[in-house]
């Protein structure tokens, strides 16, 4: 049964939030997380030697949810699993809009009592018609609202990624490290075991949801597989998702009669789902950040060739192998723009196939990368443009000289502006980290799409903008609006 | 048409069998509108030497069985027959090699089919997924299927795009567009299979699994040569 948007838009954007049950053992970590919420924050707990604590951290405590003195709007229930179907019904009387259980110790078990209490958990709330998220997750987190399930998420601002999860961990991290590549969410929701809200619920509020123009997922199974499928459909003809599937086998079904059974193995059916909603597959964390890093800060897809800026001969053809191997072609650049690259570009060490062998020639005269992007920009064979930014060499330079890092992105955020070209810069770690991280994050903090890798920023580019159309029609066609660029913050 | 095809289906289950015939499979499935060869059962030399008659020379005998699964194996398969006599020796042989094989309960007769034309051999096929209902795959068949399983699925039910991608998604691809100046096989033809097949999927749910093994995709069309249904456990 579908979830009336206007309930769960009550749910993730709470005024009014009570935490059940958190202790000193566990060092508050819900009231603590939650101290950033912008609004009425409540503890329920009736264990004396945990009271205390709670009254000294300033949240009002109440020994039952229906002692609330206002409509709650979210609950966060931490009890042992035992009292949680009490906690459930206390949740129905004080009609809250609706209850996480962050408890486990379910279904997730395998073992008769889990399943048995999730049983009747789920009866009580499906009963009531209780918007119940989990058990066994995290919940909600708002950065906008200061809704948070750790200390380290961010606050006071939103982002316009909705991101939804099975697994609590992997959204904790999704909305931790996507903060250090400029990634911010509008909601994201961890929703473990799904008894009620499950996936798709989730699926059709972002696709509808204003403040959310890309959506993320960490998924390994669908409850009910079809109504999923139709979801996800529906949200990726609307805005690009982005889907890490945990959990794939390639087995097939062992009592198959038929080619076909025993090659339909789970990994190839979720395959084939993600592909034929148009949506984006990722593998892991990190994949998953660094495409929806590039959605939010590269233009939509043109074609599949690159143009390519590298600071030397050697990185030139790793650069070249590296988009290469993501399905770009590395094409000859357009007559025009050799016989231009030949009135100022320093041939001595350097070189203008393509890649531009450049460093000879910028690292002499800073100016000489404007008119190398606007060769890029006029190039009717570069549909795209990618460049190395080389740590090794400038590391030193910016130290001594902070306006040199100033001037390079001033280059690039000219050419990201003027250009309808999606364009990526790569700034590998190399031997000096800590330097580059700074200049990550300035150049991350003026907007612009950065990756830690060759490879990195070839696949996230590639996968952005959907360059093999074949596969994602609907990602072409569908009118679908390109991500607005997010406005650079503290950080970046 | 899906009358006819529930009338096999029923007709099976009536008789506690939850594998169709090739036979069997083939009408239903030309029922959907499926291009197959015509195929019918004789168990009899001299029926199957009428039926060649009717369908014209040179044919293809397939033993018909309820537990053979690999028909070819066992010598349960003769290509090729350009005459009576021919069918009534191939008759004989695959009767004798099936019932040494398997014993005489094993052998239910043959089929009789025209020989196709030639063309490239593709597989499609259908299974019921646990979670997502039936998909759809397709890629290049015959023995290639099962050491390459260059395949794509698509869930049902597919849209005319969906059954566009899936055939150019396999590596194998670029035999189908006429690799070294073979002719380009009819990629519509193969399209519109899969979406009869789609909605074969959707009206039939008592369909277990399903495979066209293979497809003989030529220039001018597809045909499919060789059918397998196993039904839902009744």
């Amino acid at each position: 049964m579908p979830i009336s948007p206007d309930r769960l838009e009550r749910v993730l954007n709470p005024k009014v939030i009570a935490v059940v049950g958190d202790k000193k053992a566990s060092g508050y970590m819900w009231l603590n997380a939650l101290k950033t919420f912008s609004g009425n924050l409540y503890s329920i707990q009736v264990d004396e030697k945990e009271i205390e604590g709670i009254a000294a951290l300033g949240v009002p405590n109440f020994a039952s949810l229906t002692q609330i003195p206002e409509p709650v709007d979210y609950v966060l229930c931490a009890v042992p699993r035992k009292i949680a179907p009490f906690i459930v019904k206390d949740c129905i009387a004080a009609k809250v809009g609706g209850v996480t259980l962050f408890t486990s110790g379910f279904a997730e078990t395998g073992e008769d009592e889990g399943l048995a209490l999730q049983d009747q958990i789920g009866a009580l709330a499906r009963d009531a018609d209780l918007l119940l998220i989990g058990p066994n997750c995290m919940g909600i987190h708002n950065p906008g609202l200061g809704v948070r399930f750790h200390r380290d998420q961010p606050h006071g601002r939103s982002g316009n990624v909705g991101f939804i999860s099975q697994s609590g961990t992997h959204g904790m991290h999704f909305s931790l490290v996507g903060a250090t590549r400029g990634i911010y969410c509008s909601k994201l929701v961890s929703f473990g075991n799904g008894i009620i809200l499950e996936a798709a619920d989730y699926l059709d509020y972002l696709a509808n949801d204003d403040a959310t123009e890309i959506i993320g997922m960490y998924i390994e199974g669908a409850r009910d597989g079809r109504r999923f499928v139709q979801a996800l459909r529906a949200a990726a003809a609307r805005k690009p998702v982005v889907i890490w599937k945990g959990g794939q086998t390639d087995a097939g079904s062992t009592a198959a009669q038929s080619h076909t059974a025993s090659l339909a193995s789970n990994k190839a059916v979720w395959d084939a789902i993600v592909r034929q909603a148009g949506a984006i597959s990722v593998a892991g964390l990190d994949e998953l950040v660094d495409v929806v890093h590039a959605l939010q800060r590269t233009k939509p897809g043109r074609g599949n060739r690159v143009g390519l800026m590298a600071m030397t001969g050697g990185q030139s053809v790793a650069l070249a192998d590296s988009f290469a191997r993501e399905g770009w072609q590395v094409p000859r650049f357009a007559d025009a723009t050799y016989a231009q690259l030949a009135e100022f570009f320093n041939v001595i060490g350097g070189s203008y196939q393509n890649p531009l062998d450049m460093a000879g020639t910028i690292m002499q005269d800073a100016s000489t990368l404007d008119r190398l992007f606007d060769l890029m920009e006029a190039d009717p064979n570069v549909d795209a443009v990618a460049m190395e930014i080389s740590a090794t060499f400038a590391a030193q330079r910016w130290e001594k000289n902070p306006q040199e890092l100033e001037t390079l992105i001033g280059s690039l955020r000219r050419f990201q502006e003027r250009s309808d070209k999606p364009f990526v810069a790569a700034l590998h770690p190399s031997y000096v980290e800590q330097a580059a991280l700074n200049a990550r994050d300035q150049l991350q903090a003026a907007g612009l799409p950065v990756f830690p890798s060759f490879e990195r920023a070839a696949n996230a580019l590639a996968k952005s903008v959907a360059l093999d159309p074949a596969l994602h029609p609907a990602r072409q066609s569908s009118g679908r609006k390109s991500p607005g660029r997010q406005s650079p913050g503290p950080n970046g | 048409m899906s009358d006819s095809v529930a009338t096999i289906i029923a007709e099976a289950r009536g008789a506690g069998r939850s594998l169709l015939s090739e036979v069997e499979a083939k009408a239903a499935l030309g029922a959907a509108g499926v291009p197959v060869t015509t195929t019918r059962l004789a168990t009899s030399p001299a029926q199957a030497t009428a039926i060649a008659a009717e369908l014209g020379y040179p044919v293809v005998l397939k033993v018909v069985s309820d537990t053979i699964t690999h028909k070819s194996d066992i010598g349960g398969v003769e290509l090729n027959l350009a005459d009576a006599a021919a069918v009534e020796a191939a008759y004989a042989r695959i009767q004798v090699a099936v019932e040494a094989a398997a014993g005489a309960a094993a052998f239910g007769g043959v089929s009789v089919q025209p020989l196709a034309a030639p063309g490239v051999e593709v597989i499609m096929g259908m299974t019921q997924d646990p979670q997502f209902g039936p998909v759809l795959m397709f890629g290049l068949g015959g023995v290639l299927v099962e050491v390459l399983k260059d395949v794509a699925f698509r869930v049902v039910p597919l849209e005319p795009h969906d059954a566009a991608e899936m055939i150019r998604e396999i590596k194998g691809f670029p035999v189908l567009e006429g690799y070294r100046g073979a002719d380009p096989a009819d990629l519509a033809a193969l399209e519109s299979i899969l979406l009869s097949l789609s909605a074969f999927a959707t009206a039939h749910p008592e369909v277990q699994e399903l495979d066209l093994n293979p497809i003989l995709a030529r220039a001018d069309g597809a045909t499919a040569v060789d059918a397998r249904i196993v039904l839902t456990p009744a």
